[in-house]
């Protein structure tokens, strides 16, 4: 180096007087360190000027330069920068090396961009690499424990159903605790659009394989300029687009094989037989089994509930095996990408059908997507993003219901499904509604068909000011299909049911933005980003409910004989926001960020239309300092601190039939009176209601040690929510009995912890990364209200959002083998009168921190990558365990775990003495309370690439093949030594809530699948 | 220059896109309307009224349990609560909970109907002039009674001490457009809702038409001014409005006193009733006082202490029957559809209100004995005479047993109670005892520091 610019000063001393500089020609080609690959499409500038030029397909470039002393930059997203001076030479090739620091990403923002390193908010990445071909509907799943403190649990294993998502805690009581999402930079329809209770999940119409990168906008400098949408934090996708070069294509094909997690020890014939009987003697009149109780004997009982018992035939049925079946995964993924300079383009297509693990539950989805960019000019560039996509979910009743699927574990084991005295027909005498009935004669389809388009162009107005406009449509149209048959339960007596109903979301969004940056004497960098955005969102609703089929093989509502029901509804919602965003870095030491957006919205109240909503954070790069620098290890050191505020609008009002406008005063339809119409008041005006806010500080260091081998984030927050809405009482003299108000305040905090370790590197390499985080929720002021939820969930004061309150299981009296509860009087005593224990807090769902780890390894083209998600300190309630482990007290089957009961005194046990009817021990109370903790083997992913010796020879350009293994292990104490319960990642979907959380009925397990694949590119 | 042109469009465009697009952020919602336009027109106002009829007509209130509590309370042994509900069995026990939710949806349904008829009342304005007077009338007619029926649960009696001075109810007469800390209004006293009712009432009876439907009239609200009158003992005022609506023309009574119940329109004598239909309403005393086989739940039982107030001949025995499970019913909400509308104010009340303040106040007169005659006729008894009588009072007294025969499970046993100034004999409850009248809501008082508890709660 030294001598190269020793030689290019002596050289001008000798041609300076001569020739002043002289124009030439430089050319080369670049190419890959690693694999020896030209690279298209890398930006060469001559420093110090404005010329430059992008290699082509091939990696080759041709560039005028003035002087022997000027200097190339070759730079490129994920490779390092490379400086080079021309000196006397007329051909150049580069060799560039991939960057494998992560800190120098590029993270996408909200409207923006920015270098990982200059951040100064706490944003979480996942690049789409990651989540490729995960076996799951939707990418909530495919990225659980991949980034820190963001809580993702699946409230069943049904496919295609609603998924809670914290992120960095709950912020809400009353409105939406879930976040906002924005793809490719406009705000996505993410709401349930289910015509019952159990949630869909408009995220599954997404090809998540399409996704480049994911981010998550966790604390409020990052999500602020979300405004009043950005409470519960922001998801960012981006999808891929097209890069210069030869035409890429890509095949992929993957197999899937799906089991439940877990499954539970139920009674046989056998044991239910001895279960109760043992209940009946122990509740008989005499004491014995020939006894009787309620004046009828032990055969009269089970004539009347469970008939068959007796049948020659010994009916042994195990209805577990009826509800599951063996899942299967079948996809097919097509892309093509490439372009010139001048247009990229990525097209991408997909077919992939589900089948879960519960009889007819499945989930389809075709998606295509066509995203392509344009330069016009150097100064225009415009593109357009376009996806559809069909999805087609064949869904089961909610939870709660006798027809779901796995409500079949009810039923008595000595029953027969069948008809036992007809061939082919479905026994109509089981304890409970046999849900095979629904299974073969009842149909629930939801099918959407969704439309993401995005137009955009970008104009650079002069250096370094470009102005971005932007339209995009979502577009849902959401049909859901019910049938019942007039076997059924619900098409019994009226000929059989039917139900049709069509939902459509137009959501349409229009942003205009300037972004300006600047580099000042190399000193100052200065960022500012400022526009408009305007959201509208129209939701039509239609229904129709017909009676009466000449036939089951007739379904839809047109060969009804009585139309039912019917209705149709329009609901609209807008927000019109300003934002901007200024950031300035001095010296590369010291950032400094500003942010705020003010949001006006339909939804709020006339004096409280717009609101305001800013945030400030500072970074200091302490490695770049001098003092720091012969620091060996210490490779890269910043510390950051942000404030902000940001707004929950996602919430509704009390009109049931109008829920976007909860500020004004309404009248509704429902006034008739003696078949005349008439109109009542149905929600009071309050012109003060506006959003809730939540002030959010964050502090974190990010490190990186021995040359970014080791890097790390750590981050604490404190999150504090003021104004929650709730619904209060008002005096009952004003015509109303509660209102809308902002009451109430709660708050969060927590530590998240993230560390990325490149443990090995070179031929054989391995690295690491970790992540964890604890959050402590707490409900401060809730205007001395309790608000219930789930079974036994509850918000008050005091107390995290959902907590468990009931009386406290205190076992079994080995004396008699009565189920005993603390009185919690403030003494130790116990009482076989669960009235007369107090109602206490008995447990949390929400957990103590949760968390992942992962391993990546690879040798000579095989890659193992190996991810252990957790989540640690929550309990689950199992409402269903009121009927499943009540020893004997009603003719529902029971788990094995209660032959464990008393029997004789003496008896050490936490399962009381059945008795048939006894009640002993069957209230809610902490005796169905489990500890939900788990570490789950999430993702297993073993491949090998092909080498390209191979490949050559094939003429393909890679070819990968992979058997990959979903949720293979699971550790939990949640249904441990048998007890009820398949698996603590549940919220069982008909009480799932704000509130309502860790709650378990009869919820489907998740799914443990192993894939095979692979993954052809030409 | 070329280049230049550009970058001014694009600037231009940019400051347009980006200054243009405030969008507009009033939406109106779809399946209801603002409270601003609910009333704007007389069309509205008009369908307003009629959702002031529909919660008025409640099954909390005038449909159901403005009567039955009235019964269930004051009782003496004529009838026997079995239902399984807690809060009319408190009211039954007479012994009551500030919780009950009996109590607390009286009052939160009766302000929810004054609140309805004060927002008509609010917006007289935009009614045609030719049918405001109308208009006017229904609401204060709905207005003034819902006062007099939560006058009477939640105060003491007009004639209990001073009711200048006693507590009533909160006295609402605008509508609610906010809900700030001027909703927490004290309670009137018994006098001042009294006044209220009375002004209502006859502002309504100045304003109504005599035929109006199956809506209120004139003679609707003379009919309810007599029985004010008659609680407050104002017999002269109470001759005068029950005599206006008898010598009206306008009703009268069924041939058969069964022919006066059960029926899905008004019969001859109903002056005002709560119209039921299969789409619309329900009928609250079908509900607990029929046996499940007519469409109720059977919850009250009708004793023999009530069934031997009947002379043997008197037809209106024929109205008590035994269910399928053996107890002893009323007759008169036995539809099983449930569909009948519910009497809320007959004719028959009128010759009886009339003829007792002819009684009490002009003592032994034909004119009484008259009245008397009208209900005793129809029940198939002999004609009463003058000289069954041997002084005023077993006039009054003949008046009182009458009621009880005729008006019975109609809501009259309380007021009669008190004005009657009598005694309970089974709980030895005098008229005038605190467990007579209804404790204010447990909710209300929690959220409204102006209310103060009645006495004995």
């Amino acid at each position: 180096m030294r001598k190269s610019i020793l030689s290019s000063l002596l050289l001008l001393l000798f041609v300076s007087g001569i020739v002043v500089a002289q124009e030439r020609t430089i050319s080369g080609t670049v190419t890959s360190i690693e694999d020896g690959a030209s690279i298209p499409g890398v930006n060469v500038l001559v420093k110090g000027t404005t010329t430059g030029t992008i290699t082509d397909v091939d990696g080759r470039y041709r560039i005028q330069v003035g002087g022997e002393d000027a200097v190339l930059v070759f730079s490129y997203i994920g490779f390092e920068s490379v400086e080079i001076e021309v000196g006397a030479r007329s051909t150049i090739d580069v060799q560039m090396a991939a960057d494998v620091t992560q800190l120098s990403e590029v993270v996408v923002t909200g409207y923006g961009t920015q270098l990982k390193t200059d951040l100064t908010g706490n944003i979480a990445s996942v690049s789409g690499e990651e989540i490729q071909n995960v076996p799951v509907p939707s990418f909530e799943q495919a990225i659980q424990g991949r980034t820190a403190g963001v809580l993702i649990t699946n409230q069943n294993g049904k496919v295609g159903q609603g998924i809670d998502i914290r992120i960095r805690g709950a912020s809400s009581v009353s409105a939406s605790n879930q976040p906002l999402y924005v793809i490719d930079g406009v705000v996505v329809t993410s709401e349930s659009q289910s015509i019952n209770a159990a949630n869909t999940n408009p995220l599954a119409d997404l090809n998540f394989n399409d996704i480049e990168s994911i981010e998550i906008l966790k604390d409020a400098s990052a999500s602020a300029i979300y405004g009043s949408r950005a409470a519960n934090g922001v998801i960012l996708i981006t999808t891929k687009r097209g890069k210069v070069g030869k035409t890429k294509f890509t095949v992929g094909y993957q197999k899937g094989f799906s089991q439940p997690t877990n499954k539970v020890d139920w009674l046989d014939r056998d044991g239910y037989f001895e279960l109760f009987d043992e209940a009946f003697a122990n509740s008989s009149s005499d004491g014995t089994i020939n006894g009787t109780v309620f004046g009828l004997t032990r055969a009269g009982l089970y004539d009347i509930f469970v008939p068959g018992w007796d049948d020659p035939q010994n009916f042994n049925t195990d209805w577990q095996e009826l509800a599951f079946q063996d899942g299967q995964l079948d996809q097919i993924d097509v892309s093509a990408s490439g372009g010139t300079e001048k247009t990229r383009f990525f097209i991408s297509g997909q077919f992939s059908e589900q089948d879960g693990i519960l009889t007819k539950n499945s989930f389809e989805r075709n998606a295509g997507r066509i995203n392509i960019d344009h330069r016009a000019t150097d100064k225009l560039s415009f593109g357009l993003d376009f996806s559809l996509s069909r999805t087609k979910n064949n869904r089961l009743s909610t939870d709660n219901a006798f027809s779901t699927t796995l409500q079949a574990i009810a039923q008595a084991p000595v029953q027969s499904p069948f008809d036992p005295n007809g061939p082919g027909g479905l026994n109509q005498n089981t304890l409970y509604y046999n849900f095979l009935f629904h299974r073969d004669q009842s149909s629930f389809v939801t099918r959407v068909i969704r439309n993401l388009t995005n137009i955009y162009a970008n104009y650079e107005i002069v250096n370094g000011l470009t102005f971005t406009t932007k339209f995009g449509i979502d577009l849902l149209t959401q049909n859901e299909e019910q049938f019942f048959g007039r076997n059924t339960n619900t098409g019994q007596g009226v000929g059989g049911s039917g139900t049709n109903r069509w939902v459509q979301v137009a959501n349409y969004t229009f942003d205009n933005y300037l972004t300006y940056a600047k580099t000042i004497n190399d000193q100052h960098d200065v960022s500012v980003t400022g526009g408009i955005s305007y959201q509208r969102v129209r939701r039509d609703q239609t229904s129709v409910t017909g009676q009466g089929f000449p036939s089951d093989l007739f379904r839809q509502v047109a060969s009804a004989a009585n139309i039912t029901a019917g209705s149709s509804t329009e609901r609209d919602k807008i927000f019109a926001s300003y934002f901007a965003r200024a950031n300035y870095k001095l010296n590369n030491k010291y950032l400094f960020g500003l942010s705020g957006r003010i949001d006006g919205s339909s939804i709020f109240g006339d004096n409280e239309r717009y609101g305001f909503f800013p945030s400030v954070s500072a970074g200091w790069i302490v490695s770049e300092e001098s003092f720091l620098s012969g620091l060996g290890t210490l490779s890269f050191l910043k510390v950051r601190a942000s404030w902000g505020q940001t707004g929950n609008a996602f919430f509704t009002g009390s009109s049931a039939i109008d829920p976007d406008v909860p500020a004004l005063g309404l009248f509704d339809g429902n006034g008739a009176y003696g078949g005349i119409s008439g109109t009542s008041p149905s929600q009071v005006p309050n012109p003060d209601l506006k959003w809730e806010t939540t002030s959010q500080i964050d502090i974190g260091i990010d490190f990186g040690l021995f040359e970014d081998r080791i890097t790390g984030e750590i981050d604490y927050y404190f999150k504090d929510t003021e104004d929650l809405l709730l619904n209060v009482n008002v005096p009952g003299t004003t015509g109303f009995r509660t209102a809308s108000k902002n009451v109430g305040n709660l708050e969060n905090k927590g530590w998240e912890i993230l560390l990325n370790s490149n443990n090995l590197v070179g031929e054989f390499s391995w690295s690491t990364n970790f992540n964890i985080a604890f959050n402590d929720n707490k409900i401060t002021n809730l205007d001395g209200q309790v608000l219930t939820g789930g079974f036994i969930n509850e918000a008050q004061e005091g107390q995290p959002i959902g907590v468990f309150v009931g009386p406290e299981y205190a076992g079994v009296d080995p004396a008699n083998g009565d189920a005993l509860y603390f009185l919690n009087d403030g003494t130790e005593g116990t009482t076989n009168n669960v009235n007369a224990a107090e109602q206490v807090v008995i447990g949390s769902p929400l957990p103590d921190f949760i968390g992942g780890f992962g391993n990546n390894f690879a040798y000579k083209g095989i890659e193992l990558s190996v991810l252990l998600q957790f989540v640690y300190g929550n309990d689950v309630y199992n409402g269903g365990g009121r009927f499943q482990e009540t020893n004997g007290d009603f003719f529902d089957n029971n788990t094995e775990y209660q032959l464990n009961r008393w029997q004789n005194p003496g008896d050490i046990t936490d399962v009381p003495q059945a008795r048939l009817f006894g009640g002993n021990g069957t209230a809610h109370s902490s005796r169905y309370l489990q500890d939900g903790s788990y570490m789950r083997l999430k993702t297993v992913v073993l491949s090998y690439n092909l080498p390209a010796s191979v490949l050559s020879k094939i003429g393909m350009e890679s070819a990968r093949v992979y058997v990959s293994g979903q949720n293979l292990l699971t550790w939990t104490a949640y249904g441990d030594d048998g007890r009820a319960g398949w698996d603590p990642e549940v919220n069982t979907d008909f009480l799932a809530g704000n509130i309502g959380l860790g709650n378990d009925f009869y919820a489907a397990p998740q799914a443990r699948t192993i894939t095979f694949g692979a993954t052809l590119g030409f | 220059m070329k280049y230049y042109n550009y970058r001014i469009i694009a600037m231009l465009l940019a400051v347009v896109l980006i200054a243009g697009c405030d969008g507009e952020l009033d939406i109106k919602p779809k399946q209801s309307i603002s409270s601003g336009v609910a009333l704007g027109d007389a069309d509205a106002v008009q369908a307003a009224l009629v959702g002031a009829y529909d919660e008025f007509t409640n099954g909390d209130l005038m449909n159901g349990d403005f009567h039955m509590h009235a019964d269930l309370l004051a009782d003496d042994g004529e009838l026997f609560w079995n239902g399984s509900f807690i809060g009319p069995r408190q009211i039954f026990n007479k012994s009551i909970l500030i919780t009950n939710g009996e109590v607390s949806e009286i009052w939160l349904e009766s302000y929810e109907t004054i609140n309805r008829a004060n927002l008509v009342l609010s917006a007289l304005d935009v009614v045609d002039a030719g049918d405001a007077g109308r208009v006017e009338g229904e609401a204060k007619f709905i207005r003034g009674v819902t006062y007099f029926f939560l006058v009477r649960f939640f105060g003491k009696d007009w004639n209990d001490g001073d009711p200048n001075s006693n507590a009533g109810v909160p006295l609402i007469t605008t509508p609610t457009s906010s809900i700030d800390a001027s909703a927490e209004v004290s309670r009137a006293t018994v006098g001042a809702v009294y006044a209220q009712v009375l002004s209502d009432l006859t502002d309504a009876a100045n304003l109504l038409p005599t035929s109006n439907g199956f809506f209120a009239t004139s003679h609707a609200a003379n009919g309810f001014l007599s029985r004010v009158y008659l609680q407050q003992g104002d017999f002269a005022n109470a001759i005068t409005t029950a005599g206006s609506v008898i010598s009206s023309g306008a009703f009268g009574l069924t041939s058969n006193y069964a022919d006066a119940f059960n029926s899905t329109s008004n019969t001859s004598e109903d002056i005002f009733a709560s119209q039921v239909s299969a789409q619309d309403g329900a009928n609250g005393l079908n509900t607990f006082y029929a046996p499940p086989e007519n469409g109720g739940r059977g919850d009250i039982d009708i004793t023999n202490v009530h069934l031997a107030l009947y002379d043997a001949s008197d037809d209106r025995l024929n109205m008590f029957y035994n269910d399928q499970a053996g107890a002893q019913r009323t007759g008169k909400w036995t539809d099983a559809t449930g569909n009948d509308n519910v009497n809320v104010l007959r004719l028959a009340e009128m010759y009886l209100n009339r003829g007792e303040a002819i009684a009490r106040t002009q003592g032994l007169v034909q004119g009484a004995i008259d009245d008397l005659n009208a209900t005793r006729v129809r029940a198939g008894l002999t004609m009463a005479t003058l000289g069954d009588f041997a002084s005023q009072q077993e006039l009054i007294d003949e008046f009182l047993l009458e009621r009880r025969r005729e008006l019975a499970f109609e809501g009259f046993t309380l007021g009669d109670l008190k004005r009657t100034q009598g005694t309970l004999t089974n709980s030895g409850l005098a008229w005038n005892a605190d467990a007579l009248v209804f404790p204010i809501p447990d909710r209300e008082m929690d959220i409204n520091p102006n209310l103060v508890q009645n006495p004995g709660y």
